[in-house]
């Protein structure tokens, strides 16, 4: 298998929900004038809570700071997993139970506090660019690592050689378990020709900036039978949308991609409290019992909480099994 | 969304006629010779010879990202679809609907998961199967094969998706792809290799180019690359592929695919369209974004890569089939040679032909030879009769002169003129003063007087410099006791001028006579009349005429003239006098001309006859010689050379000599004609050792030595050498091989400074016929034997019986031959390859009917090895 180290410098940030309007016009430009920015990795997702800004250092630049956009201060790169072919025998598992015990495990055993990102296309490991050393170390004997620079793959090889543990220094917190939330709704993840983005500009542009328009906002606080997600991402000229059924149906059915099977998602949120950036593992603890039973899931992290789809209630309930047998 | 798709272009396999264009939808032409009556009122014209009529459209799939022409004959007009969501469409053009493809139009290959369909491509044998490359997804392929024969989808298609997809005949989709393939990455062009047709697929990956091997699919070589974008195979030499990134194309070899054979120049702008020309080897052409040109690369001589550091040659041209539109797209006619039609963004099409380039070749001789396209002209010069020889280019007539053993006359000198034809003056000239150099060089040399000998080579300009002495006399004109009033002028070095002109013979005699006799003879009577009057014989030149009036095709003209001229008076005042000065004007012969000029004019001033152009040189050369005095003379030959230089005219040879000043002369003469071969001959023929160690000199023979093996002359070149280097011993080759003894490493060839050098690379030795040198078959060093002979197994030194293989009656009929033979057929000869070897006569017999060496245990291709041994020289012996 093939680890890419890929060619983007990204920064992970939040915008309040009272803040939006603000960054009405960046989100705009960055997510329909394609042309008009250099920004190659863009992901914006709405929680109940905030909106979570993904994105390079292009994209970056068009945010103006305010009190309403927080910055998480580390520069983040993206790594990404390129099975050869060969993985064609294997498990028909998709998402991070694929990568759970090879990438994902490894690093939260070195503390590497790692943000992920899947898309319909693939999923994504974000690292701090500070941490990329261990990255390396710790996944070189498993990896054929490159680094993509200005299109090409470099390899890379881990320089200095591994002296212990305490690499980042960091201190090692015992695993902690967190609440999760199991709404009722269900997900889908879907694509788009990036052609066709201006067809649903309008029904995309609501979905995003008037969710908390009376008709649906009124039920938020009362119960988190249904929580508002929405995930937009366009990350090299592909474009992935995750959203629940409901808002699909302002979708026409024809220019959205889907798996042929038109399988649907629940989710299981992670974290009571905002999780953090430093904390690791947290990814490891889910994705590891998920990856030994074989079962496919995407997950999504935000600024504050962390999110794992996977295809169906018994599986959700499976999931709290084994954390709560963790916990014992 | 639909106004920002460019449409593109695709011929029919099949129908040399037909071609869709698709963008939003798909329409068929039909492209005819314009203004025919098939062509109606609505056909488009797309050239000034071709037309295009609609047939057919087509828009029942839309989304459409990519098309490929169903390759086989039947069903005619099917067409794959790949669309934006990754289902791949059949779709039909123009049939009617009880066609042969109806049970296909309208199938549908859906992929697991919805996504742009990128590329798409028929197996050129196995027809039945689709490759449709897709863009990446997390958990599925992206190149699929899909088997457009398959008949339903063998998993139930659940409700939820005919909801998505909202099909209504579910018997129409196919969901399971014959063949899965990449996983985890995207695909953005593929094709499959016509080498392993059923094989092997070749695939633009996201980051690499990769070959899958259908037989093993978890198996697939590949390499990294940038260049993953339309991946297309030649048609003429299938292991060279070209893909292409951006501005940049790669041309791989798939024998060595680890990296590309070559890059062509990066292009600023991001190319949309590359494609190997169908009808001709190694031509590509590519397409850059909002273009109006399309770049042809012809790699016609890239040599297949033997080595790393081959740099192929490619040229690179480009083509502007429209004038200032740009292109969208285009498409290679599949027979037509180098035809393309290409079109616009606006839909304007255009029928165009991309011209080949001519490349053309002069052979050794005079003939051209010229390719275009698939055809090869030869254009030879016109051998008939009615094309004058001096109209001949002067390759040919030095072939010809060669063959008539031009130049090699060293005794009558003159000669050589009638050898290269006797139709040009100047050769003429040439050769007469040469001719006549020789003699009196030779005279001079039983005077003993050698110091006259470079006087004479120097020419008549250096001559009349050095004269001194001269004599005026007066004389009467003869057969008259009139007395002249012109002076003649008389001395030493001017009668040697004459001499040189021809004018007189050699010896102390300076009568005329034998000259006009001469001219008489060769018919030239006005110039004979001419030269009698300037010897003040106005009889004799009135005789002259009159003969020539009464000879064989005489010109009656000439007794008008004889008439005018007895009437000459020297009455300053004559009306004679005054007629005559004014009408000669209008006389078309030159030397008649001059004679009236002469009569006419005052002492002294004779620039009519001086600079009259049409007289030879060496007439009004000898004019000056008699005529102008010492202060006069030098002036005009000073003049009359620098005229001779500037026009390269070889009569100014008699002026210059052959001095520098000769070399300057015959090289602007070789400048204006070419013709080195005179030039070789003449400065051989007696110039002085300091002239021909000009380069100029050496140059022109060196270049008429290449030219004559070239013509593959090989004797002649031989017997110019010979020539050569009795004229000039200094370029007589030394020895350079030798054969040298095994056991002591000597030249065997003890006596080789003794005896001639007998040619080039060989060293002859034990030749029989000699008594004084008779059989030596041990090294005259060491006293070793000879190595021996593989045919006759005789120690070589021992002459050469008779030849075995060949008859006797063979023989008999080459008796002569064979004797000019002997001396060679004793030669050493030896492959250079497996050292075998033996009596050159042997050698030759056996390799007239072998090619392999005679030698039993070797099979070394002696015979072939030797490139030139096949070529037969042109000149026989």
């Amino acid at each position: 298998m093939d680890l890419h180290i890929l060619d983007h410098r990204l920064r992970v940030t939040s915008i309040s929900k009272t803040g939006l309007e603000q960054y009405t016009h960046p989100l705009i430009k960055l997510i329909f004038l394609r042309n008009r920015t250099r920004c190659k990795f863009f992901s914006l997702t709405e929680t109940p809570e905030n909106y979570t800004v993904v994105l390079d250092e292009e994209g970056f630049k068009e945010l103006q700071p305010s009190e309403h956009l927080q910055v998480e201060g580390s520069t983040w790169l993206p790594l990404n997993v390129v099975s050869n072919g060969n993985a064609s025998s294997s498990s028909q598992s998709v998402g991070v139970t694929k990568i759970a015990k090879s990438v994902i495990a490894p690093l939260a055993e070195q503390h590497v506090s790692v943000f992920m990102l899947s898309t319909y296309q693939t999923d994504f490991i974000l690292v701090r660019e500070k941490d990329l050393s261990v990255v390396v170390e710790s996944l070189v004997e498993e990896f054929n690592i490159f680094r993509e620079e200005g299109g090409e793959s470099v390899p890379v090889h881990s320089q200095d050689a591994c002296n212990g543990l305490q690499r980042n220094g960091r201190e090692v917190p015992h695993a902690t378990v967190h609440p999760v939330l199991i709404p009722e709704n269900q997900f889908c993840v879907m694509s788009l020709d990036p052609d066709t983005l201006p067809a649903i500009a309008t029904i995309l542009i609501d979905v995003l900036f008037y969710s908390n328009s009376p008709r649906e906002g009124a039920s938020i606080d009362q119960d988190m039978e249904c929580i508002k997600f929405f995930s937009f991402s366009m990350i090299d000229g592909y474009v992935s949308l995750v959203m629940d059924t409901e808002a699909q149906k302002q979708f026409p059915t024809d220019l959205l991609f889907t798996s042929s099977s038109g399988e649907l998602w629940r989710m299981v949120r992670i974290g009571g409290q905002p999780l953090g950036f430093d904390e690791c593992g947290i990814v490891a603890q889910i994705s590891q019992p998920l990856a030994d039973s074989d079962i496919s899931a995407y997950y999504i992290s935000t600024f504050s909480f962390d999110h794992a789809l996977v295809s169906t209630r018994k599986e959700v309930s499976f999931m709290i099994h084994s954390k709560s047998k963790r916990q014992d | 969304m639909s106004s920002g798709y460019k449409p593109d272009i695709l011929w029919s396999p099949h129908h040399a006629d037909r071609y869709v264009i698709c963008d939003t939808e798909l329409s068929l032409y039909r492209i005819g010779p314009a203004g025919s009556p098939e062509t109606k009122a609505g056909a488009l014209p797309l050239s000034e010879q071709t037309a295009a009529t609609l047939l057919a459209i087509n828009s029942d799939t839309p989304y459409m990202k990519c098309v490929a022409w169903y390759p086989k004959h039947e069903p005619e007009c099917l067409l794959a679809v790949g669309q934006a969501n990754g289902r791949v469409v059949l779709t039909s053009l123009g049939q009617s609907h009880n066609s042969k493809c109806k049970e296909l139009v309208g199938k549908e290959f859906v992929p697991k998961h919805a996504r742009q369909c990128n590329t798409l491509a028929w197996n050129p044998v196995d027809s039945n199967w689709l490759a449709a490359g897709l863009d990446k997804h997390r958990a599925d392929f992206s190149v699929l094969i899909w088997d457009i024969s398959s008949k339903f989808s063998p998993e139930a298609v659940p409700a939820e998706k005919v909801r998505l997809s909202g099909d209504v005949d579910s018997g129409l989709v196919v969901t399971k792809p014959l063949y899965e393939l990449g996983q985890n990455d995207a695909c953005l062009s593929l094709c499959w290799l016509p080498r392993d047709h059923q094989k092997l697929l070749l695939a633009g990956m996201h980051r690499n180019l990769a070959i899958f091997d259908l037989r093993n699919t978890s198996q697939k070589t590949f390499v990294n690359t940038k260049a993953i974008q339309g991946v297309t195979v030649d048609p003429h030499f299938q292991d060279r592929v070209a893909s292409f990134f951006e501005g940049q194309v790669a041309i791989w070899d798939l024998r060595k695919f680890e990296k590309p054979v070559f890059t062509l120049t990066e292009q600023p702008k991001p190319l949309t369209k590359v494609a190997w020309c169908p009808t001709r080897m190694g031509l590509l052409a590519t397409l850059t974004r909002d273009s109006n040109i399309i770049r042809l690369y012809d790699m016609q001589h890239t040599p297949m890569p033997f080595g790393d550091e081959v740099e192929p040659t490619i040229i690179e041209r480009s083509v502007q089939p429209c004038s200032e539109s740009i292109i969208s797209s285009f498409a290679w006619h599949p027979s037509a040679q180098n035809r393309m039609v290409v079109v616009s963004p606006n839909r304007v099409m255009n029928d165009f032909t991309v011209f080949e380039r001519i490349s053309l070749a002069w052979s050794s001789t005079t003939a051209l030879m010229w390719a275009c396209g698939r055809h090869l002209y030869e254009c030879t010069e016109d051998a008939g009769q009615g094309a004058a020889a001096a109209e001949k280019d002067i390759a040919t007539k030095m072939r010809e002169r060669a063959q008539s053993h031009y130049g090699h006359d060293t005794v009558q000198v003159w000669r050589n003129h009638v050898l290269a034809g006797g139709d040009d003056p100047q050769l003429r000239s040439l050769w007469y003063t040469l001719h006549f150099m020789k003699q009196y060089t030779e005279n001079v040399e039983q005077k003993q007087q050698s110091n006259k000998q470079s006087l004479i080579y120097s020419g008549i300009k250096n001559i009349v410099k050095s004269s001194s002495g001269t004599t005026e006399t007066r004389r009467c004109w003869s057969g008259s006791d009139r007395q002249t009033d012109v002076p003649r002028y008389h001395s030493e070095e001017r009668s040697l001028a004459l001499q040189l002109c021809g004018w007189i013979s050699r010896g102390p005699d300076i009568d005329v006579e034998p000259f006009l006799k001469s001219l008489e003879q060769e018919g030239e009577w006005e110039r004979a009349a001419a030269v009698a009057l300037f010897n003040l014989d106005i009889r004799r030149a009135i005789q002259i005429l009159n003969k020539g009036a009464s000879a064989e095709k005489g010109d009656l003209n000439l007794n008008v003239v004889a008439m005018a001229l007895s009437g000459y008076t020297d009455e300053k005042n004559s009306l004679w006098r005054e007629m005559c000065s004014s009408l000669r004007l209008q006389l078309k012969k030159p030397y008649l001309c001059i004679m009236f000029a002469f009569l006419t004019s005052e002492p002294g001033t004779y620039d009519a006859v001086l600079y009259e152009s049409r007289v030879a040189v060496r007439d009004r050369v000898a004019f000056a010689c008699m005529f102008l005095n010492d202060a006069q003379l030098p002036r005009y030959i000073d003049k009359l050379t620098y005229e001779m230089k500037e026009a390269g005219n070889l009569e100014g040879i008699l002026l210059t000599g052959l001095t520098k000043d000769g070399v300057d002369l015959m090289e602007s003469y070789v400048d204006r004609t070419g013709d080195v071969q005179t030039a070789s001959f003449c400065m051989l023929k007696g110039s002085p050792g300091e002239v021909l160690k000009d380069p100029r000199v050496q140059c022109w023979i060196e270049n008429y030595r290449n030219l004559l093996d070239a013509w593959r002359f090989w004797h002649k070149r031989a017997e110019f050498d010979i020539h050569r280097s009795k004229l000039d011993p200094s370029s007589k080759p030394l020895p350079q091989v030798f054969v040298s003894c095994n056991f002591c490493g000597k030249s065997i060839s003890y006596s080789c400074s003794a005896i001639p050098h007998q040619g080039r690379g060989f060293s002859q030795y034990g030749v029989s016929g000699s008594p004084t040198k008779s059989k030596v078959t041990s090294c005259p060093g060491c006293r070793k034997p000879l190595p021996r002979c593989a045919l006759c197994l005789m120690n070589m030194g021992t002459p050469v019986s008779s030849c075995p293989g060949t008859g006797k009656a063979d023989e008999k009929a080459d008796l002569t031959r064979d004797k000019k033979l002997a001396q060679f057929n004793n030669w050493f000869t030896w492959c250079h390859n497996c050292r075998h070897g033996g009596h050159a006569g042997h050698m030759l017999s056996w390799f007239r009917d072998h090619s392999e060496c005679p030698v039993s245990a070797c099979t070394c291709k002696c015979m072939q090895l030797d490139t030139t041994g096949n070529l037969v020289p042109s000149d026989s012996v």
